[in-house]
């Protein structure tokens, strides 16, 4: 069966420097796979591939079994990516930037539909039309996710995703995120948050200076233990 | 709604939603306003004005009563150049050059009454004009409003969000040249009105939309220019330093510094500077005032052997008014020589000046203007030949009637006393030798194949900016 997110033997080299260095993993369908590390391990930069915005220096990314290299198009089709900043447009309110967004999708919502994805990510009814550029980060994240949601793509990228969330907000959106998992999106997401990733992902990979150096999974319903990930992470052992 | 309206549609949104953007498009159009209405206004009551004196003129030397015919010589007659319709937007080097010429025997006068010689040293840069406006300011608007455009989105992560839609560099560059040309369009408006208006003045709608068209071409090379920045450059304060130094190289420095240097290369003597030289060898010609000049002895040889007699006095025709037409005749040759080369020199310094439109457009579409606006130097030439051409007709057809219908004898001896003085005058109705004078500007087709090369620069300018704004689009990274 076709992975939706493949990397195979992935290597990227930015500037001379190896950003990655041989990573391989797959995501199944309707799993949630975290990919842990510090600041400048390289995870990001395993994300920026799939969506075509790095070129690997070797190996391939594919989605949906398709190379990304190949068809670049095909692959931003199938993915919806949140990036780490929750970039949308602060002189638009909520419906302008997911009306826009999603039109340069080729998609289209109307109003209701727009707003059962809002309360979905529950953002307030009263904020959805006063412009972004009064939103707390937990609104724009909200509002993000919420493109996310409407573009009903298969595969799901989320760089740093509960960066600057309050606790509350970090748990609403862990729901969320299974929630979109057991319908059947294919969820990438890569954060340095250890008890986040434990938390809401089915596996967890551990990369470190550009490799994939160690890998946890959920297993019978249970959630993955964070005192071995967090070890793992602090380099005081690798499972 | 294809992405690339959209774009172009949502970058207007975040225009009319910026306070500052909106106060530099209103001031600009406020300037615009202004300034065509001053301009029209102007050049509307300079041409009916020069229209009127033109005929006034013409009534005054036909008014004259019975006189000497070299009085009439001397008294003289004026040309007018009434302002073109299109000088109301581009009054060109109309305001420098002067538009009006008195015209007499044994002189070619300069031509009088320049609006401004301050705006000479400038190169015609210094006074605001409706087409000084769209050549100084519009460019400003567009670096204002299109300097971080593209850039913005890759500051602010919104490229990330954008390209992962599906969407190309491209597609997001073309939405943003879109969204400039729709203010470009905006503001091309009053440009159209005022071709419009000056096609209902008589101005041929050829020449009146090619004026119109190439501005359009010109602000869409300030648009491809702030979009190519936009798209290279990483910073918006870069961006905006970068375009604006541009700006000012190429309608301050680039202007200034081909003025210098077309002088320097081609060196033009001035009037006065020709008149001194024309001068030495104009006295070589003899003075036609005296007909026992020895410089007319052997014309004296042959009109007697002409007319088959042995003195000027058995002559049937005035022998004062021979040497008079005669000696007008050598004297324009010699003027016409030094003025032809000396306007050479001047058209040869105008074309190595459009040639610095190679590197700067303002230069470009300034000579373009003044060319389709009938405001060139060609056709301040085309004027002052076409006076001299009025000038030498009318002389020579006042010396013809000095040489025959004045007798010898009475001519010379004009100032014994009142009565002979009043004998020596020939009717007035020999004044009506004065051609109709209406100067016209050259035929649409005309000035569109003068300015065939500085539209083509434009052109070329428009290809380069927009393929390395393309270049770079294809190209763009997050």
């Amino acid at each position: 069966m076709t992975s939706p997110l493949e990397a195979r033997s992935l290597s990227l080299v930015r500037e001379g420097n190896a950003v990655l260095d041989g990573v391989s993993f797959a995501v199944q369908q309707g799993e949630i796979f975290a990919l842990l590390g510090g600041n400048g391990a390289g995870k990001s930069s395993t994300l920026l591939t799939f969506l075509g915005f790095l070129e690997p220096s070797g190996g391939e990314v594919l989605v949906n079994g398709a190379s990304v290299s190949s068809d670049v198009a095909a692959a931003r089709n199938a993915i919806a990516y949140l990036p780490e900043a929750a970039s949308l447009y602060g002189h638009m309110n909520a419906y302008e930037n997911l009306d826009y967004f999603l039109d340069l999708a080729g998609k289209s919502a109307g109003r209701s539909e727009i707003d059962a994805a809002l309360e979905r990510v529950a953002l307030p009814p009263e904020a959805r039309t006063r412009r972004l550029h009064s939103y707390s980060k937990g609104m724009r994240q909200k509002t993000a996710i919420a493109l996310a949601l409407l573009r009903e793509t298969p595969i799901l990228l989320l760089d740093e995703p509960t960066s600057g969330l309050d606790p509350v907000a970090i748990d609403e959106f862990h729901d969320l995120v299974k929630a979109l998992a057991t319908g059947g999106q294919t969820i990438l997401m890569v954060t340095h948050d250890v008890y986040g990733a434990c938390q809401v992902a089915d596996r967890v990979g551990l990369i470190r200076d550009g490799k994939l150096v160690g890998s946890f999974a959920a297993e019978d319903g249970e959630r993955i233990d964070t005192e071995t990930v967090h070890a793992a992470f602090a380099g005081r052992g690798v499972a | 709604m294809s992405a690339v309206t959209r774009i172009a549609r949502e970058e207007w949104r975040l225009w009319l939603r910026s306070k500052v953007v909106i106060a530099a498009a209103l001031i600009i159009a406020v300037l615009l306003a202004a300034t065509s209405f001053l301009t029209i206004d102007r050049i509307a009551s300079e041409q009916s004005q020069r229209l009127e004196q033109q005929v006034a003129a013409e009534q005054t030397f036909f008014a004259q009563p019975d006189r000497h015919p070299h009085r009439m010589v001397h008294y003289g007659h004026y040309a007018f150049r009434p302002p073109p319709p299109l000088a109301m937007f581009e009054p060109g080097v109309d305001a420098v050059t002067g538009q009006s010429i008195f015209l007499e025997g044994h002189r070619q006068n300069t031509a009088m009454f320049a609006d401004t010689k301050a705006a000479a040293d400038l190169g015609g840069f210094a006074a605001l004009t409706p087409a000084s406006l769209y050549q100084l300011l519009l460019p400003l608007l567009l670096i204002v409003l299109g300097h971080a455009m593209f850039l913005r989105e890759r500051e602010s992560g919104t490229l990330a969000v954008m390209l992962a839609q599906g969407q190309s560099g491209v597609t997001l560059a073309m939405g943003k040249a879109a969204a400039l040309l729709g203010v470009i369009v905006i503001f091309m408006l009053p440009l159209i009105g005022v071709a419009a208006f000056s096609v209902s003045a008589g101005e041929s709608v050829l020449a009146a939309f090619a004026l119109a068209g190439g501005y359009f071409l010109y602000l869409c090379v300030w648009g491809a220019i702030v979009l190519a920045a936009s798209v290279i450059l990483k910073q918006r304060a870069v961006s905006l330093g970068v375009l604006i130094f541009a700006w000012l190289f190429a309608a301050l420095i680039v202007p200034r510094f081909a003025i210098n240097t077309s002088s320097a290369a081609i060196d033009a003597p001035g009037k006065i500077e020709s008149d001194l030289v024309m001068l030495a060898e104009q006295r070589k010609l003899g003075d036609g005032h005296n007909a026992a000049d020895p410089a007319f002895q052997q014309l004296q040889a042959q009109v007697l052997e002409q007319y088959e007699v042995e003195t000027i006095e058995e002559l049937p025709i005035n022998w004062r008014g021979v040497v008079a037409s005669y000696s007008e005749a050598e004297l324009t040759d010699l003027l016409n020589s030094y003025t032809e080369e000396r306007m050479g020199l001047e058209a040869s310094q105008s074309r190595m000046f459009d040639l610095f439109g190679i590197a700067s457009p303002t230069i470009a579409i300034s000579s373009a203007s003044r060319t389709l606006a009938g405001t060139d130097l060609a056709t301040h030439h085309r004027f002052l030949r076409e006076a001299e051409t009025l000038r030498f007709d009318f002389v020579q057809a006042l010396n013809q009637a000095h040489a025959e219908q004045l007798d010898y004898t009475i001519d010379i001896n004009r100032s014994n006393d009142a009565a002979s003085s009043q004998r020596a005058r020939i009717n007035a109705a020999s004044w009506q030798v004065l051609d109709e004078f209406r100067f016209e500007p050259d035929r649409a087709d005309e000035r569109l194949s003068r300015s065939g090369l500085t539209l083509g620069i434009l052109l070329g300018w428009l290809f380069f900016a927009g393929g390395v704004a393309g270049f770079a689009a294809r190209r763009v990274k997050i």
